[in-house]
């Protein structure tokens, strides 16, 4: 499992005037599909203050690994903006090229506890790049805030 | 590559004149209309320096679209369409696209009238600024006051809207008069709501958000047009409130849901497009019918968080200054599809018109606007970036012609966030506003840095291009003295 903190190597946060994006590298896709999530949870909180107190299991299905990024993505902020639980760690389980499974540790928001951040609208196809490579994974995608 | 693109840009896009330029048709293949940004010359550069202008070419690609591909003075990228981005397409042979509303579905925004001039509010400002920010929610995680509704309670608000709210007493009937639609899209059907977006929104009604929302106190600087001011209710000096919010969750998650789901049903459409955030379907199809349900809901869960904020607004203004009554000049959406009445080509057609960070823009005699502002047209309510100025404009027969009768939503972003917070500490930003007269409260210092006003076009230009174009019209110049940032 990725621990959020330790990872601030493996994805960056990318800026222009109207955007916010994630970009995450690593040796595979599901390392970087991992990555992607915790940077985004790095937007919506500062990840130091969130503990991987409880697991939820998401399961997905999908069209390409594009289309699936952003579904991955958009579970983890449904998980957040829908059920007031914040991500600490995830860990992706099986991704094909139309399937995701995973394991997302973390807990209930807490707001006093957490330091929140920024809210988040959405996840785009704006500019989505899902890159394998043999010499390694990347993937950029843009967030609407 | 991009930046020969960027290069060629300047020479394939056409100077009409002072304010308009043409992107025409062979900018890029597929394009079915030709694209019009309205800009001056300092604005198209900040307009040509990101992809707005191939968002505009991108759009005129979608079938069925009628008229052109519009960009108003403020636009700048977003996702599939630029924000800024005005287009219609005919009813029978048209698409919608989720993405050519946006994600925060009917954000928009609402002008408060008070009876007083701010002299009788400035010796109460830091009290009332006090009260309206312990009692308005906002900021980031914040839930509402009426915490989590039932799902009946929930469904009659994504049904019923602005009405909701009056009927459960946040208001007045006589506000709703002074609303787009009264506040309430007659379509709206709780049922294309996924319950995932229930869930993102039920927390959330009666909430500011963070981001760009905000509520401001503000005072009437300048009047341009002495006839649509009266009838608006607006004097010199009078103080007034700006109220800047939208569908919160609950929105941007049916944007989510129904992006996903044209993704899928395009296809059974033969529908290409050359942007995935464009994805789209025939108006008139079984998923076309059942967004547009959709988007209504969430845009009456928008104006129904509209009208709760004006009530607690009008609260504390009793509780602090003990007089002072609140009357709705208007409410628009920025965001949001409409069907619509236009004469396209000396033909009238039914067209569905997106506009995403536009502000509709109708002119007098039509019936879509209230009563007592027949003989003078729509308000259309510009707001500038934090602690600058906003105006009132009024819809003209130009912008019917030209632009579906649309004009401009605000002052648009210049620089990125991280950006803005280099160049000034919160604690600077506050005191660099305070010596301009600005009071803000702000739920978080790193928000408020993020909105440094100087991170954002100029509105005053935005609107004078509007203005000088004629697709809208200067009626008064309002410029904060409080600032109450989510």
């Amino acid at each position: 499992m990725a621990a959020g903190r330790e990872m601030t190597e493996g994805y960056h946060i990318l800026e222009h005037p109207s955007d916010l994006g994630i970009e995450a590298s690593g040796r595979s896709l599901k390392e970087v599909f991992e990555y992607a999530a915790l940077g985004l949870v790095s937007i919506i909180a500062d990840p130091a203050t969130v503990d991987p107190a409880e697991r939820r299991f998401v399961r997905l299905e999908g069209s390409d690994h594009e289309n699936l990024l952003v579904k991955w993505l958009s579970e983890i902020l449904y998980l957040y903006d829908g059920q007031q639980f914040l991500p600490s760690d995830v860990e992706i389980t099986r991704l094909t090229a139309t399937e995701l499974g995973a394991v997302v540790a973390g807990e209930p928001v807490n707001e006093k506890k957490h330091a929140l951040k920024m809210d988040v609208k959405a996840i785009t196809y704006h500019q989505l790049k899902v890159e394998e490579r043999k010499d390694g994974c990347l993937v950029r995608v843009f967030v609407d805030i | 590559m991009l930046s020969v693109m960027l290069a060629e840009m300047s020479v394939m896009i056409q100077k009409l004149d002072d304010y308009r330029y043409l992107v025409p048709k062979s900018f890029r293949d597929g394009m079915k209309v030709e694209g019009l940004i309205y800009a001056n010359d300092e604005l198209i550069k900040a307009i040509e320096h990101d992809q707005t202008v191939m968002q505009v070419a991108n759009v005129a690609t979608l079938p069925g679209l009628v008229g052109r591909s519009l960009a108003m003075p403020d636009a700048h990228q977003g996702y599939g369409f630029a924000i800024g981005g005005v287009a219609a397409a005919d009813i029978h042979t048209g698409v919608v696209s989720a993405g050519g509303v946006g994600f925060d579905i009917n954000c928009g925004v609402r002008l408060l009238r008070s009876d007083l001039s701010l002299a009788d509010v400035m010796p109460k400002l830091d009290p009332l600024l006090n009260q309206m920010f312990r009692d308005i929610p906002c900021g980031t995680g914040r839930k509402g006051i009426v915490g989590g509704l039932s799902d009946d309670e929930l469904d009659d608000v994504l049904g019923n809207g602005a009405h909701w709210a009056v009927k459960r007493g946040y208001g007045t009937e006589q506000d709703l008069l002074h609303i787009e639609e009264t506040g309430r899209i007659p379509n709206a059907d709780p049922n294309r709501v996924s319950k995932r977006a229930k869930e993102r929104g039920r927390d959330q009604l009666g909430t500011l958000g963070s981001g760009n929302h905000f509520a401001e106190v503000q005072y009437v600087e300048a009047v341009f047009d002495e006839e649509a001011a009266e009838a608006f209710g607006l004097r010199l000096q009078q103080v007034v409130i700006l109220i800047h919010t939208g569908s919160r969750g609950l929105g941007h998650q049916v944007c989510t849901d129904y992006l996903e789901m044209m993704q899928t049903a395009m296809r059974k459409y033969n529908i290409t497009i050359v942007d995935r955030q464009l994805a789209c379907v025939p108006i008139r199809s079984p998923e076309g019918q059942s967004y547009l349900s959709a988007m209504a809901a969430a845009a009456n869960f928008a104006f129904a968080n509209r009208q709760m904020i004006t009530h607690w607004t009008r609260e504390a203004f009793t509780r602090v200054l003990g007089k002072g009554e609140l009357n709705v000049i208007y409410d628009v959406c920025h965001n949001i599809a409409k069907e619509e009445e236009h004469e396209i080509d000396g033909r009238r057609r039914t067209v569905l018109v997106h506009r995403k960070g536009a502000t509709r823009a109708f002119p007098k005699h039509r019936p879509e606007i209230p009563k007592d502002y027949f003989e003078v047209g729509q308000p259309v309510l510009i707001p500038g970036s934090m602690g600058t100025c906003s105006y009132v404009l009024v819809g003209t027969e130009r912008a019917m012609d030209e632009t579906f009768g649309s004009s401009c939503h605000g002052a648009g972003r210049s620089k990125s966030r991280h950006a803005a917070k280099k160049e000034i500490s919160a604690d600077e930003l506050i005191q660099e506003l305070k010596e301009k007269g600005i009071h803000v409260r702000g739920a978080s210092k790193s928000g408020l840095t993020e909105e440094n006003p100087n991170a954002y076009k100029d509105v005053s230009q935005v609107v004078e291009v509007v203005h000088n174009a004629g697709i809208a019209k200067k009626v008064a110049k309002l410029v904060p003295v409080g600032v109450i940032k989510g």
